[in-house]
């Protein structure tokens, strides 16, 4: 891919080397926009149709088993994110899968003091790429509890009348589990999502550089070197 | 609180199938759906062989596993009996799964199983089975009455049939059907403990509840954080923001010292939306 589709603005050089004006970084392709609408959709409708069958107060919402028809569509949505995503975006679904089990020492370094981050502060915490170890944490909690809710998902709509009570209880618990982590991973999401006002980057795709420098100082850097380099091999080029 | 029972004579059952007869006519029930069902059971081996019937009912258990995995409550116990609000119910199956019996049915997606002519009794009559039984072995009443009664059963019989007992005194928190049995339970393919299983319990009162729980607390905790998070990244973006344009200044300042053209002029605008 091109720089100029990576930032929106030249950069400045100067003899520190490139300095950012201000610009908007692409942080999220197309693609990889829609996969996380679709995810967020159906997530949200599998969490509002499941919700009633452990919350008694919302029981009434169940009756007449309207939710479970929803709950199944939407569970179909859910499934097809990761087809959905290797079919527009394969090199974003690898990067995403390889990135969030993989930490370096800057990532633990990151975690010991994640509470700082926790609590608004970007600022003098161990530099981070393009994903900070908490994402990258977010990340492979949904992947992993992503597996176990739909394995479950799966047995309870299609087997549930084979069940027995253990069978039944024990698909049911790992099924509640699975979502409960998801939900509080959903939770710690819009949080920082609140905090650090990330929404706008995934409805137009770019970031602002600078607030992008505090957040992501590897990435940003990444991202320069690889303008600076295109920028001399082009000068080489015209000489 | 009283709390009512049937009286199951299995000793005194004769197998005619008029209570199962009454009870799809009283309940207006379609006709696959029944409520009881009377097996007949022959156990030994010949020449040596015992015969007896098997009533199979709902026998509205106090601690009901029915109810405990009941989401929405459509299942619940009112006297001791176990009763349903079809209205509520969400046809998912839980209870059909987790009874210890394998009573409740699903009919047209909703559940279906003896509701011991609730309607009936309200309206003082007698449950159909009960009314229509010819050789007395059934009988409905104040659950004290009741097991007393089976108890005196049990002693009388006891000369015919030695192995004979009183059922659902204690089984799943004491049944709402008290049994007289002319066996052993096993022996009449009852359940010797039927009760909610450990993991129907851990499931529907640990595990449930404390998910709901925590993800309240998470969802406090982050609520009250987030106000002062934002607050403090707010502030870190202005000085952060600050301190970029400075270090700006002082270089376009150096550059413009060494004679070069700023580089703000010429910084072309190539900004591209998506």
């Amino acid at each position: 891919m091109a720089t100029q589709d990576l930032v929106t603005q030249e950069t400045q050089e100067t003899s520190e080397g490139s300095l950012p004006i201000h610009h908007r970084i692409l942080r999220y392709r197309p693609g990889q926009r829609v996969v996380h609408w679709l995810l967020a959709t159906s997530f949200l409708l599998l969490l509002l149709t499941g919700l009633p069958l452990l919350w008694q107060p919302l029981g009434f919402l169940a009756a007449g088993g309207y939710t479970r028809l929803i709950h199944r569509i939407a569970a179909v949505g859910f499934m097809l994110v990761p087809v959905l995503y290797l079919l527009v975006d394969r090199r974003g679904a690898r990067e995403l899968l390889v990135d969030s089990f993989h930490y370096t020492r800057d990532d633990l370094e990151w975690l010991k003091h994640a509470y700082r981050y926790f609590m608004g502060h970007a600022a003098e915490m161990p530099p981070q790429g393009r994903l900070n170890a908490g994402q990258k944490l977010h990340h492979a909690g949904v992947v992993i509890m992503s597996f176990f809710i739909v394995a479950t998902g799966l047995v309870l709509w299609l087997a549930k009348d084979q069940l027995g009570a253990n069978g039944l209880a024990i698909t049911a618990m790992i099924h509640d589990l699975s979502m409960f982590v998801l939900t509080v991973l959903l939770i710690g999401h819009l949080y920082f999502t609140y905090v650090y006002q990330a929404l706008p980057a995934m409805l137009s795709g770019y970031v602002d550089e600078e607030e992008a420098y505090l957040e992501y100082p590897k990435w940003v850097e990444e991202i320069l070197a690889t303008m600076a380099e295109e920028k001399q091999a082009k000068r080489t080029r015209k000489d | 609180m009283t709390t009512y029972a049937f009286l199951l004579d299995l000793a005194r059952c004769i197998g005619c199938q008029a209570c199962v007869a009454a009870c799809n006519v009283g309940n207006e029930l379609p006709p696959d759906v029944h409520y009881i069902e009377i097996k007949e059971q022959t156990r030994g081996t010949f020449p040596d062989l015992k015969g007896s019937f098997q009533n199979h009912r709902c026998y509205h258990c106090a601690d009901a596993a029915c109810v405990t995995v009941c989401p929405t409550g459509a299942l619940y116990k009112e006297n001791g009996l176990t009763l349903v609000n079809p209205e509520i119910c969400s046809g998912c199956g839980y209870c059909v799964e987790a009874c210890p019996f394998h009573v409740p049915k699903l009919v047209n997606g909703r559940v279906s199983k003896c509701v011991a002519c609730a309607d009936v009794v309200k309206a003082g009559g007698t449950p159909w089975c009960v009314k229509t039984c010819p050789n007395h072995a059934l009988k409905y009443g104040e659950r004290e009455a009741i097991l007393a009664e089976a108890r005196q059963r049990v002693e009388a019989i006891k000369h015919r049939f030695p192995k004979a007992q009183v059922y659902g005194e204690t089984e799943s928190g004491g049944l709402g059907v008290i049994l007289v049995l002319p066996d052993e339970p096993a022996e009449l393919e009852l359940p010797v403990d039927p009760k909610p299983t450990a993991m129907i319990n851990l499931w529907q009162k640990v595990v449930q509840p404390a998910s709901i729980s925590l993800t309240g607390l998470s969802l406090a905790v982050t609520g009250i954080a987030a106000v002062i998070a934002r607050r403090n990244h707010m502030k870190e973006l202005e000085e952060f923001h600050r301190r970029f344009q400075a270090r700006l200044a002082e270089h376009e300042a150096q550059l413009t010292a060494q004679g070069e053209e700023p580089p703000g002029a010429e910084a072309q605008s190539n900004e591209k939306e998506v």
